[in-house]
């Protein structure tokens, strides 16, 4: 257990101001002069907190600025949000249907299965595809394989056939 | 999204209420939509002008500060959170408080770049090309401006705490999120930036009843 460690003196003083600070902020929004007075609060610094509270006020910028750099915000905006539209900044959205949950790693496993599953049938899909040329490349059909014989014959009497060394 | 984990955790363990973010609604509708960023840029327009004026004493470089902050802000939205360090207390989780982190960040760019390229403002040419207007201003600003002028010779952090408890009437928690530090230490800070405030404006006043003038005196 810890004890808590004493404030020095400037602490407490800045405490105290610190409370005057927000009562008299507060005063202002209710449009009265000044905070309830504060016996321990040093009057120097009541006076100039309530300077300070009257003369540092907002400054606000022109209607031309503004206008201008709300228009420059806005062709940014829209810049982003075309990024978004081609995937630039694009969100993960869950899948529809029971919500995920961090907690839960189950909750990955419809998509790890559902890809496996998918991977799986197009490689069978591949493999049978390519056997499936390689049985009609080279056909057994004797009406074939005569038509191609007498192409090869045509092709060495017209001397067009290549050279194999 | 917003504040989970630390937020609850904070609330769980010690009883702490943490306040909700007032901006929370527009912040999200601007997270979906960036359009909608329009609702946040016109609420703290003004706030973040006035600091940046106030920091930089100078119209344009304000408006550059200005610009720079919301386009930062504009951009680095998606990944805006409501956090901010333990010690700064659960009111520096904010939206706003965020945003002037950027806007403290880009005066501090603007400083640094103006020491490198020293530039005369163009206020400072329109004083000086009004002279039969001089003693009016001098008259004006020698007691309108007392108090900002013995803010502005405060040092760095004294002064933005100031700033930002006056102009945008910041609480301490909110301070301690925009500077980095911890209340206690934004606490001390405003302590003793009053007190040399008090003691700059003591000293005015006490040279203006000694001259002259001030004791009807003529020539």
């Amino acid at each position: 257990m810890t004890t808590p460690v004493p404030l020095e003196g400037v602490e407490i003083e800045a405490l105290v101001t610190d409370r005057y600070l927000d009562a008299l902020l507060a005063a202002a929004e209710r449009r009265e002069p000044d905070a309830p007075e504060d016996t321990a609060m040093d009057p120097a610094l009541r006076s100039a907190a309530l300077r300070l509270r009257d003369e540092l006020v907002r400054v606000h910028p022109s209607f031309r600025f503004e206008e201008r750099l709300a228009r420059r915000l806005a062709e940014a905006a829209a810049g982003m949000r075309l990024a978004t539209a081609v995937g630039g900044e694009g969100t993960i959205l869950p899948f529809p249907g029971a919500a995920p949950d961090a907690n839960r790693p189950m909750d990955r496993r419809p998509l790890l299965v559902g890809g496996a599953v998918t991977s799986a049938a197009l490689s069978l899909a591949g493999a049978a595809f390519v056997a499936w040329r390689r049985t009609r490349g080279a056909p057994t059909d004797p009406m074939a394989r005569a038509i191609r014989l007498a192409r090869a014959a045509r092709a060495v009497r017209d001397g067009t056939a290549l050279e194999l060394h | 999204m917003f504040g989970r984990g630390r937020g609850g955790q904070a609330a769980g363990a010690a009883g702490r209420v943490v306040p909700l973010d007032p901006d929370r609604s527009l912040v999200t509708a601007a997270q979906v939509d960036p359009a909608r960023f329009d609702a946040l840029y016109r609420k703290y327009l003004a706030q973040v002008y006035s600091f940046a004026y106030h920091e930089l004493g100078d119209h344009h470089e304000a408006e550059d500060v200005t610009e720079r902050t919301f386009l930062l802000a504009l951009d680095a939205l998606p990944r805006f959170r409501e956090e901010a360090p333990d010690e700064a207390g659960p009111e520096a989780s904010t939206f706003r408080v965020w945003l002037f982190r950027i806007a403290r960040n880009a005066i501090a760019n603007q400083r640094r770049t103006l020491r490198r390229h020293p530039a005369t403002t163009l206020d400072a040419v329109g004083e000086a090309a009004a002279p039969d207007d001089l003693e009016r201003a001098v008259l004006t600003r020698a007691d309108a401006s007392a108090a900002w002028a013995a803010v502005a010779r405060l040092p760095g952090d004294r002064r933005r705490a100031v700033v930002l408890r006056f102009v945008e009437e910041m609480s301490t928690a909110e301070i301690a999120g925009v500077l980095g530090r911890s209340e206690g230490a934004v606490r001390v800070l405003l302590h003793r930036a009053l007190r040399t405030v008090a003691r700059d404006l003591g000293e005015r006043e006490e040279t203006a009843m000694t001259t002259p003038a001030a004791r009807g005196e003529t020539r």
